[in-house]
């Protein structure tokens, strides 16, 4: 039976370093190359040894998709094609290709250049990855080989952020990627149509959570910003450069807008310009909305947000600043952090996630006075806020996808296996399709059940419906007929159109059986008896006596002959073709039963 | 820059020609497919649905917006006496979700769309702001009729300190706290598939005081479970890990098993059956532990009981005649129960003494005809339960509060200003504030929960003036009949003042925490 074989290098049952190596129809295809933020050893790349050993990577795998370009989605992509070796194609959207190799050079500036780490990947390195990725459009169906096609949907979790199709002939797995069910400001919501894969795989990360709204998250943190700059305090927002930044600018730009209000927004130059300048390269990537008013007014470009300069941070009076990176782990937001941190007007505001070691995981878990390079301890003072924008599906988002979708199998990564049983059974109770949730390195087999499409020819399609009843779509029709494989392709056609198209004589195959029947009479009279008995018992059925004293039953002949040592038994001869061998047996069955007794 | 330039799309010069053909595709579907109870009228994406109004901007209207502003409109008239929790005008907040349907809305936003364009007119922004669902450059081109000329909108005060508005994928009837402060919810449809959730609230509800930092403002699902029959009632096993349902079609219970660490299922692990339970209504029921886990349950008067859960033993058996039908029932402490009857009657009786008579100790002072449902208070740490005020509800709006040392006649007596309950009163909800002296709520009558202070009631009955109405389910989508939604059930938070959790038939779970106004609430 056909399978498809899913294993997680990463993100299987974890969050973090995605990689996900699936098996279709005897072709590889890796998804995502992700490395995992929180750890500096090996366990920062996925394990491609799992792959291969010892031979070439690219004689392993057709290709590799990229869903978005959040660094645990494509970190380790250099390494893996310029450090392992991989010379196959990788694909990734417009968006992603543009903004990938700018997180990745400026990650690794931070592991290279700040924290002063050996074997990691150069600039070059990044460059010549680039040089192996094709982009895709939305919809666009691409063929990577004669038989491997992908095809990438709207995921709206970042700009450019895609899930992915990939088909071989009938059979097909949807990656998911990180993806949105809810639009917001400047991203759409994800769509598939109902392509009924015959595996769907989802991240899971907000699986188990119950999401606030958006309109009331929104509220809190306009609130925050809004106290504090009241009180003449500054705010710090560190953020990634691309993501939930830009969703935060119009936000800020919209309430400072209609409030009217005067402290000034600064984002810090850099990435975010860079990142604003993308959306607006990119515009079709954003939501219809932004899409439709940016011949008169793009969006992005704020009229309230200014790039910011270092000199700015010592201005006396409220303002509200983004900088990046969004972990405080470096860079110019550690560097605001730093000299607003002793002053409890001010406040800053996490909007996402921070890894362990990070200045930002540290004032989040409480940590008042940090210890900074040099021995220096700082003081928090400022207020700190925590704040999760990020744009995931929920439970409720990963239902209405599969819904969506309508997979026959569904297999769930990014999330904890112990916290995801209910969700498992809710999935299979709902949509009554098996849902899987495998560890790292360890293999996922789903059993398909391709169907295979079959030509018919006309003709026969109308010989056989016209035997029945209408046909009735919703139920199964039996039919009958030759099937010719020929030229990698499926024909059924009736048997005489076979029999002539390979020149073929038919043959025939007859079942004769003999039947005793006590009868004392002339073998004429007997005929007649059964004939008679015949006539009455199959009234449907054409009936006949032939003057040759034979008596056929449709095509079945019936002869009785007088047996040759008792003249009171009379043999009759039942003779039937193979085509007619319900009505044949039912016939010597009903005759072995012996004639009525009453004669008439 | 060399990168940069070399990835650019502007290579594919067909690329903006082609994608907006692409992204064509999506709208329709992303519009038939968007959850029906998910409005988001205010949705940038959502081209194809917007409603046949500007939706509203998010979020920022409920707080604060106006007070910049407001030196660009003549003084606020003074607030119509007595309408001030009523007024549309406060929920500002609520708007965006029922773009178009609530009365509220229609009345409030012609004045806000006027004042947008005057600050237009002002500012000479001809843009349109993000949010904003219309294409704003054109005057905006009102597609209702402009109603009469209303007052400027006066400043509104900000109403709640902090709100959260959750979608559950079905709707409850019951919000029940559960050990750590986790809350329960259940799903109580006819079609089975019913699912009971154990709920991890968020940070900011699990401490008392706020604190800074709140990381996520989600609930997390624990664990869960699948119950083939509706949830109407649900309560837990004290000192157990065991928790007891309750639902049509017959009077019988569900007991189930919290999932141990290695699994996040909620499984049934048996039923406690009643002798004739067919054909009841749902048996209310109430839960001990004081000597052991004890679950007391019934529908009628006459067949309330005890029954000791892990065993299934009886240990109490009312003696009634009376086939009244019950609205609730509760432990006072270990040995004494309450019970309520739907026609108003208030029971007690002692569980050390089985086969003990049911007395009524009183009677409704209102008309019949009305359905009843009780609130029991927890009194004062250390003192007698009985001590706290009972407070009965009808589904015509009459509160009475009855201490129980003395039935005779009624503690105190309101008429609460509400409709008739459109859906028999069968959500009918009354609930003592844990941490809020002589506060009561109620709901169940239309898409609002009351809040009622009572320590100046007297019993003359006449007509209280909530201190709060939390207004936010009424703007919500519809439920599945299709009507607007009602209030199935409300809770206090256990520890935080102010603060209440209360679900509607559309499945919104909203956690508010309304604003003091100044010296109305005692």
């Amino acid at each position: 039976m056909p399978e498809i074989k899913v294993t997680p290098l990463g993100a299987g049952q974890d969050v973090g370093r995605s990689c996900i190596l699936v098996s279709i129809a005897g072709k590889n295809v890796m998804l995502d190359c992700g490395m995992h933020m929180g750890y500096n050893d090996d366990r920062r790349f996925p394990d491609f040894s799992y792959i291969t050993q010892n031979g070439r990577l690219t004689d392993f795998l057709d290709c590799v998709i990229i869903s978005h370009f959040h660094l645990d989605h494509c970190g380790a992509l250099p390494y893996f094609s310029e450090m392992v070796g991989y010379d196959g194609p990788i694909y990734m959207t417009h968006p992603t290709k543009a903004i990938c190799p700018i997180l990745l050079e400026d990650y690794r500036k931070i592991t290279v250049d700040k924290k002063g780490e050996t074997n990691f990947f150069t600039s070059q390195m990044i460059k010549d990855c680039m040089k192996k990725v094709v982009a895709v459009h939305l919809h666009q169906t691409v063929q990577v080989d004669e038989e491997l096609e992908i095809k990438a949907y709207y995921a709206g979790h970042v700009l450019g952020a895609a899930m992915f199709q990939i088909k071989v002939g009938c059979e097909s797995v949807v990656y998911t990627g990180d993806y949105n069910m809810t639009p917001d400001r400047h991203l759409g919501a994800a769509w598939i149509d109902k392509c009924r894969p015959d595996l769907l795989i989802s991240e899971s990360t907000y699986a188990t959570t119950i999401r606030d709204s958006k309109r009331c998250r929104e509220r809190d943190f306009l609130k925050k910003v809004h106290e504090t700059v009241e009180r003449g305090g500054k705010v710090l927002i560190p953020v990634f450069a691309l993501g939930r930044a830009q969703e935060l600018c119009i936000l800020l730009e919209t309430f400072w807008e209609r409030m009217n209000l005067k402290a000034p927004i600064y984002f810090s130059t850099g990435l975010t310009e860079k990142a604003n300048h993308y959306y607006k390269l990119f515009i079709t990537w954003t939501n219809q909305k932004i899409r439709k008013t940016f011949v008169q007014r793009n969006m992005f470009e704020f009229k309230h947000i200014k790039a910011f300069d270092r000199a700015f941070a010592d201005n006396p009076g409220p303002m509200v600043v983004f900088a990046t990176p969004g972990m405080l782990h470096a860079g110019q937001s550690l560097q605001i952090f730093r000299k607003w941190a002793g002053n409890e007007k001010n406040m800053v505001i996490m909007p996402g996630y921070c890894v362990q070691g990070t200045v930002g995981h540290k004032i989040l878990s409480g940590q008042r006075k940090l210890e900074m390079e040099g021995r220096q301890i700082l003081e928090v003072k400022m207020q700190v806020e925590y704040m999760s924008f990020s744009a995931h599906a929920d439970a409720k988002g990963i239902m209405q996808l599969i819904r969506q979708a309508e997979p026959r199998n569904v297999l769930l990564v990014h999330g904890e296996a112990k916290k995801m049983e209910f969700l498992k059974q809710k999935i299979e109770q709902e949509f009554h399709v098996s849902c899987y949730m495998p560890a790292n390195g360890e293999t996922t087999t789903i059993f398909t059940n391709p169907s295979i499409p079959v030509d018919i020819s006309l003709g026969l399609l109308k010989r056989e419906t016209a035997i029945g009843l209408l046909p009735d779509g919703k139920k199964p029709k039996l039919m009958h007929g030759t099937l010719i494989m020929k030229d990698n392709s499926f024909r059924l056609v009736s048997p005489e159109q076979a029999l002539k198209e390979l020149g073929l004589a038919e043959h025939q195959l007859r079942f004769t059986c003999r039947v005793h029947i006590q009868d004392p009479r002339k073998e004429h009279e007997t005929v007649l008896r059964v004939y008679n008995h015949l006539k009455g018992v199959l009234k449907d059925y054409s009936v006949q006596h032939l003057p040759d004293g034979s008596i056929t039953v449709e095509s079945i002949l019936i002869q009785a002959t007088a047996h040759s040592e008792d003249q009171g038994t009379k043999v009759l001869l039942v003779s039937w073709t193979y085509q007619d061998e319900e009505l044949g047996s039912y016939l010597t069955s009903l005759l072995k039963k012996g004639l009525p007794q009453s004669t008439s | 820059h060399q990168i940069r330039l070399k990835t650019t799309p502007q290579r594919d010069p067909t690329f903006h020609t082609r994608l907006p053909r692409c992204n064509t595709a999506s709208p329709a579907p992303h519009g038939n497919n968007a959850a029906p109870h998910t409005p988001l009228p205010f949705s940038p994406q959502g081209g194809g649905r917007v409603p046949p109004f500007p939706s509203q901007p998010p979020a920022l209207t409920g707080f604060n917006r106006p007070r910049p502003l407001v030196s660009h409109f003549p003084p606020p008239p003074p607030p119509p006496a007595g309408r001030s929790a009523a007024s549309p005008l406060r929920d500002a907040v609520w708007c965006q979700r029922g773009a178009g349907r609530a009365l509220p809305w229609r009345r409030w936003a012609p004045g806000k769309r006027r004042r947008r364009e005057e600050k237009k007119k002002k500012s000479g922004c001809c843009s349109p702001c993000a949010c904003e669902g219309a294409p704003a450059p054109v005057p905006v081109p009102l597609r209702v009729p402009r109603p009469p000329p209303q007052p400027p909108l006066r400043p509104s005060p900000r109403r709640y300190e902090d709100l959260h508005a959750f979608e559950l994928q079905a709707p409850t009837r019951l919000i029940e706290w559960a050990r750590g402060n986790r809350v329960c919810v259940a799903g109580y449809g006819q079609s089975g598939g019913n699912e009971i959730l154990q709920l991890l609230p968020p940070p900011t509800l699990q401490v008392k005081e706020t604190q800074g930092l709140c990381p996520e403002r989600d609930f997390k699902v624990e664990c869960g479970g699948f119950s083939n029959r509706p949830v109407y009632s649900l309560k837990y096993v004290p000192d157990t890990s065991l928790l007891v349902t309750s639902g049509p079609p017959d009077s019988s219970l569900q007991v189930w098993q919290v999932s141990a660490e290695d699994s996040d299922v909620i499984k049934p692990v048996g039923a406690i059956p009643t002798v004739n339970g067919t054909g009841q209504p749902w048996a209310k029921i109430a839960t001990v532990s004081t000597r052991a886990p004890w679950v007391l349950h019934g529908s009628r008067l006459n067949s309330v009981q005890i029954t000791e859960v892990e065993s299934r033993k009886n240990v109490y058996m009312a003696a009634s005649s009376n086939s009244e039908e019950l609205s609730g029932l509760a432990f006072l402490d270990g040995n004494t129960l309450l019970l309520c009857c739907a026609k108003g009657q208030l029971c007690l009786a002692d569980a050390r003494q089985p086969q003990s008579p049911l007395e009524a100790v009183s009677v409704p002072s209102a008309p019949c005809g009305e359905r009843w449902c009780m609130g029991v208070g927890r009194g004062p740490q250390g003192s007698d339960s009985s001590s706290q005020p009972v407070a009965c509800l009808s589904s015509g709006g009459h509160l009475t509060l009855t201490d129980l040392r003395k039935t005779s006649e009624s503690l105190a007596s309101a008429k609460c200003r509400v409709p008739s309950p459109s859906s028999g009163a069968e959500f009918l909800c009354v609930s003592w504030a844990p941490a809020l002296e002589g506060c009561l709520a109620i709901s169940g009558f239309d898409g609002t929960v009351h809040v009622y202070d009572t320590q100046s009631w007297d019993s003359s009955g006449r007509e209280a003036e909530p201190i709060f109405v939390h207004r936010g389910h009424a703007f919500g989508g519809s439920d599945s009949s299709g009507g607007p939604p009602l209030v199935t059930v409300h809770t206090w938070h256990p520890q935080k003042p102010r603060t209440l959790l209360s679900a509607a038939s559309d499945g919104s779970l909203h956690v508010w925490d309304w604003v003091q106004s100044c010296g109305k609430c005692g």
